[in-house]
């Protein structure tokens, strides 16, 4: 009887009740979607960085990491990736020659990267064709064209078929330079980036090198599916065991803290709102316990005791969270499955977020379990700040509340 | 002599929370036997609603022991107290004495159900009960919908529902217009008669007062006069 006491009971100040089921409801709604949001810009960020850049597995020589030469290459690398290719977990794999050198132009210097791709393989890897804003990718058929970002040709001051001079050493420590024409130009979403990679055909830059064109520096696997990342890098790394085989968290442990920092996000975030939602509680649930208290007095008299008026208190909070919980977690699911699929378009800002590697519209989308960690989290301080006032009821004395009819 | 119900002696109580201390009851002695109606009259802040508290232990007095069927409620702790209250004594306050977002069934179903009264016998109570406040037809009632001579005479029914030994009400008739309140007493004289239910209740309405068959008189926390008296 007493559920049923404190269910009718909260529907005697429906507004206040309103109320607060409307401040769950929007806390809930606000922390899915913050939430939402932010791992949207992450999840944008990661994927951006893995699709584009690191892949999901890079093999290198050993000591090609530390020494970045590109003497320490990886032997048969085109018969491996032909096994590897096989496999139906990959999406694509490719082999780089990767080289730090200079370029020139007429005025200026620069430090660079050279990759040496190989056009089609790269297509569903680095991308570079959807990227370009000038020029056609690796159409001319000469092996000396080069594709830079933008923001170098700026700083090169140089244009689409610019003259280009590339500068580095050799597989047997000797300086070589070799002449190449802008093929294209490319901007990409991670504008750093577009600074100092530039890229041309494997078979050019191995010609320069000394290298075999069965060699590589670099072999890079996009799965289909991240999930396969952890058997299929075992399988990689039985393939090649002299090798260094790492998946992206390995390469880019900073991308990896991001995730792990988003789950401490999800606490701060939501303990904010909630803690609002806190406030709210107290104040509302404490306004009806004062406004009762000649009921209560009443209650404690016919002889219910303390625990019994306590758990009506809570039962009432636990009711209009329950009622408060399920349509702040459909409001913020159905939010998210909108905007999740039309995405949020962030133009105004993504000049600043470009340079950092973000796209200019965000998808929002988050895990299951954060809906549910959000709701118990809810559900879990409403309770609490329902112990306040109903400890203040207990504080009652009968004879002292009566007097007050 | 019939038994004894209440007993209190050397009751005092001061109320020392506010600015000035109030002594709202002095040394009262008071005996009570078994099947009286005594009405307890005095001006307002003579100390009745403190002396009713004391015999229903919803209050401890500063000094005094009070008997109730025996019992030294005075030194019961809380939680026995509680149970003591809700198995000997019914109250009956001014006002606010019904659960009002239940129904008559319901205020009165749920003290007979803190009593672990079953579910079945719980329905054949209530519907006695109300037959003996004669308001059966009321009884899927919420009491604003009930006028106030009405609640009363539930809040009496859901007194009773406990089988208490003594009912005591605190100006139950203050806030009813003359009929309702000599109803109301009439339905009170009818259970002391019938079922030896002994009645203690507080008034300063004259009407009420000639229908006591003994009349105590507090002024300034003390017992005044104690007069026994043939009801009109
Ligand atoms: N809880 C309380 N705190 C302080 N003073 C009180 C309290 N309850 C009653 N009093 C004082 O005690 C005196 C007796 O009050 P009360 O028993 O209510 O009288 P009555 O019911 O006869 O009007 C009054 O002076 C009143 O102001
Ligand atoms: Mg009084």
């Amino acid at each position: 009887m007493l559920v049923q006491i404190a269910w009718r009971n909260i529907w005697r100040n429906k507004t206040r009740s309103f109320v607060v089921i409307g401040s769950i409801v929007v806390g809930l709604w606000a922390s899915i979607f913050i939430l939402a949001f932010a791992w949207g810009l992450y999840k944008n960020n990661i994927d951006e960085s893995v699709n584009r850049h690191l892949s999901h597995i890079q093999v290198h020589h050993p000591e090609f990491t530390d020494q970045q030469e590109s003497k320490y290459a990886i032997q048969n690398a085109d018969s491996i990736l032909s096994v590897l290719k096989i496999d139906d977990r990959v999406q694509s794999a490719s082999m780089r020659t990767i080289v730090k050198g200079m370029i020139t132009s007429p005025t200026t210097v620069s430090g660079v990267t050279i990759y040496g791709i190989s056009p089609n393989a790269e297509i569903k890897q680095i991308g570079l064709n959807q990227n370009l804003i000038q020029g056609d990718y690796f159409t001319s058929g000469k092996d000396n064209e080069i594709f830079i970002g933008e923001k170098l040709a700026k700083k090169l001051k140089i244009k689409l078929r610019s003259k280009v001079v590339l500068t580095f050493t050799d597989i047997g420590s000797s300086i070589v330079s070799g002449a190449f024409r802008v093929g294209g130009i490319y901007r990409s979403k991670n504008l750093s980036l577009d600074e100092v990679n530039v890229y041309v055909q494997k078979q050019s830059l191995d010609n320069l090198l000394g290298l075999q064109h069965s060699e590589s520096n670099e072999l890079a696997i996009l799965l289909k599916d991240e999930s396969a990342l952890d058997s299929y890098i075992t399988y990689v790394r039985q393939l090649m065991p002299n090798q260094k085989v790492e998946d992206w968290k390995d390469l880019a442990p900073d991308l990896e803290l991001v995730i792990e920092s988003f789950n401490l996000y999800t606490y701060i975030i939501s303990g904010i709102i909630l803690l609002a939602l806190t406030f709210g509680i107290v104040n509302t649930m404490l306004m009806s316990v004062l406004e009762r208290i000649r009921e209560l007095g009443m209650l404690m008299a016919i002889g219910l005791n303390k625990r019994k008026i306590f758990f009506m208190i809570m039962l009432e909070t636990l009711f209009l969270t329950l009622l408060g919980c399920p349509v702040g977690l459909l409001v913020g699911w159905l939010s998210v499955l909108v905007l999740g699929t039309f995405g949020i378009n962030i133009a105004i800002f993504s000049e600043g977020l470009a340079s950092y590697g973000f796209s200019s519209i965000i998808y929002p989308a988050l895990d299951g379990q954060i809906y549910w960690i959000v709701a118990i989290m809810c559900l879990i301080t409403a309770l609490l700040s329902a112990i306040y006032p109903a400890y203040r009821a207990l504080q009652l004395n009968p004879a002292e509340s009566i007097r007050k009819i | 002599m019939g038994k004894t119900i209440i007993d209190a002696h050397n009751v005092s109580k001061t109320y020392k929370e506010t600015a000035v201390p109030v002594r709202a009851l002095q040394d009262v002695h008071l005996h009570i036997e078994e099947g009286e109606f005594v009405a307890l009259v005095g001006p307002s802040g003579s100390g009745k609603s403190t002396l009713l508290n004391m015999i229903g232990g919803l209050d401890e007095p500063t000094s005094g022991t009070v008997y109730v069927d025996g019992v030294e409620i005075t030194k019961l702790p809380e939680n026995k107290l509680i149970d003591f209250r809700l198995q000997n004594i019914g109250f009956v306050f001014q006002s606010f004495n019904l659960i009002p977002v239940l129904t008559s069934r319901e205020n009165i179903g749920f003290v007979l159900q803190l009593q672990k009264v079953s579910k079945k016998d719980r329905e054949k109570r209530v519907l006695e009960l109300l037959r003996e406040v004669d308001l059966e037809e009321k009884i899927d009632s919420r009491p604003g919908e009930l006028s106030g001579g009405q609640q009363q005479r539930v809040a009496v029914a859901r007194a009773l529902a406990s089988k208490p030994k003594i009912i005591l009400a605190d100006e139950p008739t203050a806030n009813l217009d003359s009929k309702s309140a000599s109803n109301l007493l009439d339905i009170m004289a009818k259970l002391n008669k019938e079922e030896k239910i002994t009645f203690l209740f507080s008034t300063h309405d004259q009407r009420v007062i000639e229908k006591a068959r003994r009349v105590i008189t507090l002024v300034d926390g003390k017992v005044d006069s104690d007069v026994n008296q043939k009801p009109t």
